[in-house]
């Protein structure tokens, strides 16, 4: 029963991130216009070194998410394939971990022209900082589980 | 690891394959194969158990304390 559940949850989580990943690829396709719509309606800024930063930021953060939600996907696919407490996935939230802190530092830069940005930067680097708690406990229990499957 | 598993010799002397004790204690052939080959590391009471009465033998005989200098390990 609960089995069955877990699945339902990640089979929709794995749905999820698809269609995340779909809105990625969309904010990419129409990446310079919307960066321009957002600098100037965030912002109210029109001027080439707003506009500039702006859309830097936008598509690196784009990219940060690409690596994020592929990573999400994989760790997905790996827990419906029953394999948990393994370095591939703790490798994969390393992944995550990092996507995020530069997530941060580009928001960091994003916030010499919209001042907003520092609290999505520091957003980030709290999301980081759960994910790298949930890796270390992942590494904790990989080491604990690899001391059982050596007991008999 | 300063303690050796001599379930090898202790099997030898009771001409007993790694199959059939396997069977006997009730554990797979694989385990039984990480037990011999030091590769352990733990040993349930319960198997330690089966060892010895079907081997016919103390747990003494199985596992034994060699002191190794290199091997200063304390919590692992």
């Amino acid at each position: 029963m609960e089995s069955k559940y877990n699945n339902k949850i990640i089979t929709w989580s794995k749905v999820a991130t698809v269609f995340f990943l779909i809105l990625m690829a969309a904010a990419d396709v129409i990446g310079v216009s919307s960066a321009r719509y957002l600098c100037v309606t965030w912002t109210g800024r029109t001027d080439t070194l707003a506009l500039a930063i702006f859309t830097i930021v936008y598509y690196a953060i784009t990219v940060m998410a690409f690596i994020l939600l592929i990573s999400v996907f994989k760790l997905l696919s790996n827990m419906s394939r029953d394999l948990v407490f393994d370095r591939k996935n703790t490798r994969l939230m390393t992944a995550i971990v990092l996507a995020l802190v530069f997530t941060g530092f580009f928001f960091v830069l994003l916030a010499f022209v919209w001042g907003e940005a520092a609290f999505l930067a520091l957003t980030a680097w709290f999301m980081a900082l759960i994910v790298l708690s949930v890796k270390v406990v992942f590494d904790k229990a990989i080491v604990m589980k690899n001391d059982l499957d050596l007991t008999i | 690891m300063a303690i050796i598993v001599n379930l090898d010799v202790v099997m030898a002397k009771r001409k007993i394959s790694s199959g059939d004790l396997a069977e006997k204690i009730g554990i797979t052939p694989a385990n039984l194969s990480i037990l011999k080959n030091q590769k352990a590391k733990a040993v349930r009471f319960s198997t330690l158990n089966d060892l010895c009465r079907v081997l016919d033998c103390q747990p003494g005989d199985i596992l034994e304390f060699r002191d190794d200098p290199e091997d200063q390990e304390t919590g692992d």
